[in-house]
């Protein structure tokens, strides 16, 4: 009866510590502004078995050691059961310890526990010796929890087989009863704490990557300016961030020597509010500048394995400042251009007039038209993507697809958007969306990554929904419908040659919109060889370009857009292929820098290139487009 | 009255003033002939008073006091209000300088008057004199007349009015001096010394000719051929960003979104691919001529004369035939 009543105070104690400091934090929560979203279910929950349960993304970029902590996660699930009925019955409430069921059960466990017997040893072998650069200075805290996992399991397991007699046991259970409440005290003010809250903040993560609310000018938002602007879900992400590093190894920034560390960001918040810093201005809790070295690639997000979102923080931090008149000179220049010419280079739109007439594009009319061509900043000023589109036009002219363009264009406001200058987005976005409806506009072929982002998720948060695709998507479908392009050697040409060729996945169109096999099969179908460089598909290295840092050409350390040429570069292939204007404005500027033979290609020049010549191509213009009916 | 504040710095007269002096004469003839005043502030304003005597004007009035050296916004406001107030002008035209910008704005709120700012000339509409300031970023001009109880005051452009128009007087103006009477204990500003920031060596902005090289230079040791060229076209040289990356070029020679943006006469592209971060700085440009081998690169679509070839052929027989 006394052993029931120590541990009940020692229940108290430690369970009164982690009640007392998760209370703190809980409050931080319920003070923060804006809502925690759970809208389209399914996706979270699918989320949420994926990388909860089968620990997706903890395994995907470290298999050994995200298996190592798989072990340890299901083995933790595992015994929920087993140490509640252990309390309960040291509590004198209710014994099942001595049931047949119950020995099953532990018996059971036996795997577990040496699963994660094996997974905490290799983890803190791999902290303490190894001492990867993503985990930090090495935290001793992490290696007396370590310490504390192990014992949990070696006591189980003396407990289970019954290596200890009389004193000894007893001795054995109290140290496992103790170990845990202690470790359960140490979790709250540790990252351990995503043994809480992960479930949850990988659940309220929203299913879109970089999904940034828009601000309610009505009611006077602009921005985070102070800590206490942080939003519920970015004060949770503070909390349950595991400091894995994950965000920060994949952070082109980081990679290139800037200052810029995504999981700096995410406990510089935890610090600030936790030291109740609330009316401290947020960009003072970071190091000088690293908001604008973001290039908004998504990898940080993306990689995260307890579903922290850094993007609407950083754009979050970003409109704070612009709504100050903080934002960097290069970027005053583009705002400019966007107002007064609504592009991003300041151009006047005789030029995309003179485009437009000169590609034969028509305007929109819904009634003769299937397909919006947009063609954003870059298809109507800069004269090297032009050259691109042109390629992209004889391809859908002679598949017998029907386009036109709007009269006029604005930016979609991408780079507004990305570099939190809200105004100026929404008052495109509202004028862009406008125009749409104005044309009767269905679907929107674009061959803009950026603009297909901003148009197919960003214009939807203003109730405005249509159906917008990826050239390279368009064409990969296209193509496979009509079976053009056949291997080379079946070509008119009778072209054998097998290209070597590595592709840049562009950000916004593999990670951001998970397009990653459509240019591949459409590079497959001309008869390319692609070498993949690292960094692909899904996570590419960004080129640079995004998040407004296409107009600051400066950069602290090496330019992105260096290393990731030396990537493709290094794959061997003499050609690089990219399906984004910004991509290639970005290696094409690194190629010349480093003056090399490689050449920078967009995937509509190749793949036009490596079509059957245009009389060849002539049996396709008569063919059917996918889902339109023969025109008279 | 026409009341003119003139501006110096350490005694020496800015050359805007002259161009106030000459915008007052010319609203003089649309106001019925009135009579100019000039004044002009600070802490010792001799020189710059004698300089301006010489202007066709009723007379010039130095405003000196301790507490008008170093400017302030405050002492000049001080100054400036209770000359007005006594003196009782129609117009006050101050130069749109900075100083300007900073105090006369202050003046207008404390003397309740109108003020109309950045004037690029002065019309007559129907009777009443009109000024004309640009609007919407310069895409039009709006003819202003201002209403209500004078004192109107006025900021001329620089370089509106030129300042050798300004009509020089028979004999001397008269020089008489004003009590401002500033109490230095209401002034709040503490002005630091004046700086200067690093001004660029080169110019490019300012430059009728540019020769601008690229990528298709090949080697830094051909540069001379360039350089050649722009000394047979009284011209500066330019380049793109890999050629100031590489450290060919200093970085102050650099065109483009992260350079500079020129407006040239004549741009002369030499193996230049025409890449759109190099184009933006550059849209200004009247001519553009490009010398390229690549007949598909980019630049022939900006150029209005390309020549598809070899600039290590076409530039010697340029400079040659310039020579001649």
């Amino acid at each position: 009866m006394v052993s029931a009543l120590i541990l009940a105070l020692c229940i108290a104690a430690f369970g009164g510590l982690f009640v007392a400091q998760v209370a703190t934090r809980l409050r931080l929560v319920r003070r923060a502004p804006g809502r925690l979203e759970t809208g389209d279910g399914a996706a979270r929950s699918a989320r949420f078995l994926r990388e909860v349960v089968f620990q997706s993304k903890v395994i995907a970029e470290k298999p050994l050691v995200g298996l190592a902590h798989a072990f340890v996660f299901w083995g933790f699930v595992a015994f929920a059961g087993y140490s509640a009925a252990q309390f309960l019955a040291g509590l004198r409430i209710v014994d099942v310890t001595h049931t047949a069921a119950f020995a099953f059960y532990a018996r059971a466990l036996v795997p577990f526990a040496l699963a994660v017997l094996v997974g905490i040893v290799g983890l803190v072998v791999r902290r303490v010796a190894v001492r990867p650069e993503a985990l930090g200075p090495l935290s001793w805290e992490s290696v007396l929890i370590g310490a504390f996992i192990a014992t949990l399991m070696i006591t189980f397991l003396r407990e289970v087989f019954r290596l200890d007699e009389g004193l000894a046991a007893s001795v054995n259970w109290w140290i496992h009863a103790l170990v845990l409440l202690v470790f359960l005290a140490l979790i709250p003010n540790s990252k351990h704490f995503h043994l809480v809250l992960s479930p949850v903040t990988v659940f309220l993560k929203s299913p879109t990557l970089g999904d940034v609310r828009n601000l309610d000018f009505e009611r006077e938002e602009v921005g985070l300016e102070t800590v206490a602007h942080l939003e519920k879900k970015q004060v949770l992400d503070a909390f349950t961030c595991v400091e894995c590093g994950r965000c920060q190894m994949n952070c082109p920034a980081y990679a290139t020597g800037k200052r810029l560390n995504p999981k700096s960001l995410i406990l510089q918040n935890e610090v600030a509010l936790l030291a109740g810093k609330l009316d401290s201005k947020l960009v003072e809790q970071y190091d000088a500048g690293v908001l604008w070295q973001c290039t908004t690639c998504g990898a940080c997000e993306q990689q995260c394995p307890v579903g922290v979102e850094h993007l609407p923080l950083v754009i979050g931090a970003r409109r704070g400042m612009v709504s100050n008149g903080e934002a960097p000179a290069a970027l005053g220049a583009m705002y400019n251009h966007l107002e007064r010419r609504g592009n991003i280079w300041g151009l006047t739109s005789d030029v995309r007039q003179k485009f437009v007439a000169s590609a034969g594009l028509e305007t929109f009319d819904a009634s003769r038209h299937e397909y919006l061509m947009w063609l954003g900043c870059a298809g109507s000023y800069d004269a090297d993507f032009q050259k691109a589109l042109r390629s992209l036009f004889s391809i859908l002219r002679a598949g017998g697809v029907t386009f036109g363009v709007l009269a006029r264009e604005r930016c979609t406001g991408d780079a507004a958007k990305r570099t939190g200058n809200e105004y100026l987005f929404q008052e495109l976005a509202t004028a862009n969306i406008a125009d749409f409806e104005a044309a009767g506009v269905t679907q929107i072929l674009t061959a803009c990554p950026h603009c297909l982002k901003t148009i197919g998720d960003d214009y939807r948060k203003f109730g405005f929904s249509v159906e917008v695709q990826h050239t390279a998507v368009f064409l990969s479908n296209l193509l496979e419908t009509h079976g053009a392009g056949r291997p080379p050697a079946a070509t008119a040409e009778g072209r054998a040659d097998r290209a070597t060729v590595t592709l840049h996945d562009p950000c916004y169109l593999s990670r951001y919109a998970g397009h990653v096999n459509e240019p591949r099969a459409l590079l497959g179908r001309v008869g390319a060889v692609v070498r993949e460089p690292e960094r692909l598909g899904r996570n590419p290295f960004c080129c640079g370009a995004g998040g407004g840092l296409l107009f600051e050409e400066r950069e602290e350390g090496t330019r992105i857009s260096q290393r990731r040429f030396e990537q493709l570069q290094a794959t061997g292939a003499g050609t690089i292929v990219t399906a984004c204007p910004f991509c290639a404005i970005m290696l094409k500027g690194a190629q010349a820098s480093a003056n090399a033979a490689t050449e920078v290609v967009d995937l509509m020049t190749f793949v036009d290139g490596r079509m059957p010549s245009a009389s060849a191509r002539a049996p396709l213009s008569g063919a059917q487009a996918p889902g339109e009916q023969p025109g008279p | 009255m026409i009341l003119v504040v003139a501006e110096q710095r350490d005694g020496k007269l800015n050359r805007a003033s002259w161009e106030a002096v000459a915008a007052a004469q010319k609203l003089s003839t649309l106001a019925g002939g009135a009579a100019i005043t000039v004044a002009v502030a600070g802490g010792s304003v001799g020189a710059a008073a004698a300089e301006l005597s010489a202007a066709d004007v009723a007379g010039v009035l130095t405003v000196e006091d301790p507490a008008l050296e170093p400017y302030t916004a405050d002492g000049f406001v001080a100054a400036f209000a209770r000359l007005v107030a006594e003196r009782k002008p129609t117009y006050v035209l101050v130069p749109h300088t900075y100083l300007a910008r900073d105090f006369v704005p202050k003046l207008a709120a404390t003397l309740d008057a109108p003020l109309v700012a950045d004037v690029v000339g002065v019309v007559d509409a129907g009777g009443a004199p009109a000024f004309t300031r640009l609007i919407f970023q310069g895409k039009l001009a709006a003819d202003v007349v201002p209403e209500g109880p004078g004192p109107y005051l006025v900021t001329i452009q620089a370089g509106a009015f030129s300042a050798d128009s300004a009509a020089r007087g028979a004999s001397p103006a008269p020089v008489s001096a004003f009590a401002a009477g500033v109490d230095a204990t209401s002034i709040r500003q503490r002005p630091e010394a004046p700086f200067r920031e690093a001004k660029q060596a080169v110019d490019l902005s300012q430059a009728a000719r540019i020769v601008a090289v690229g990528r298709g230079i090949r080697a830094q040791d051909k540069l001379p051929l360039a350089q050649e060229l722009a000394k047979a076209l009284g011209a500066e040289v330019a380049a793109s960003r890999p050629i100031c990356d590489a450290g060919w070029l200093p970085l102050e020679r650099q065109v483009g979104s992260s350079g500079q943006t020129v407006a040239p006469k004549l741009y002369l592209a030499l193996g230049i691919s025409g890449a759109i971060q190099h184009a933006v700085g550059m849209k200004g440009a009247k001519t553009i001529v490009a010398i390229n081998k690549d007949a598909e690169a980019p630049i022939f679509e900006l150029a209005d004369y390309g020549i598809v070839g070899d600039l290590f052929d076409i530039v010697p027989a340029l400079v040659k035939e310039l020579q001649r």
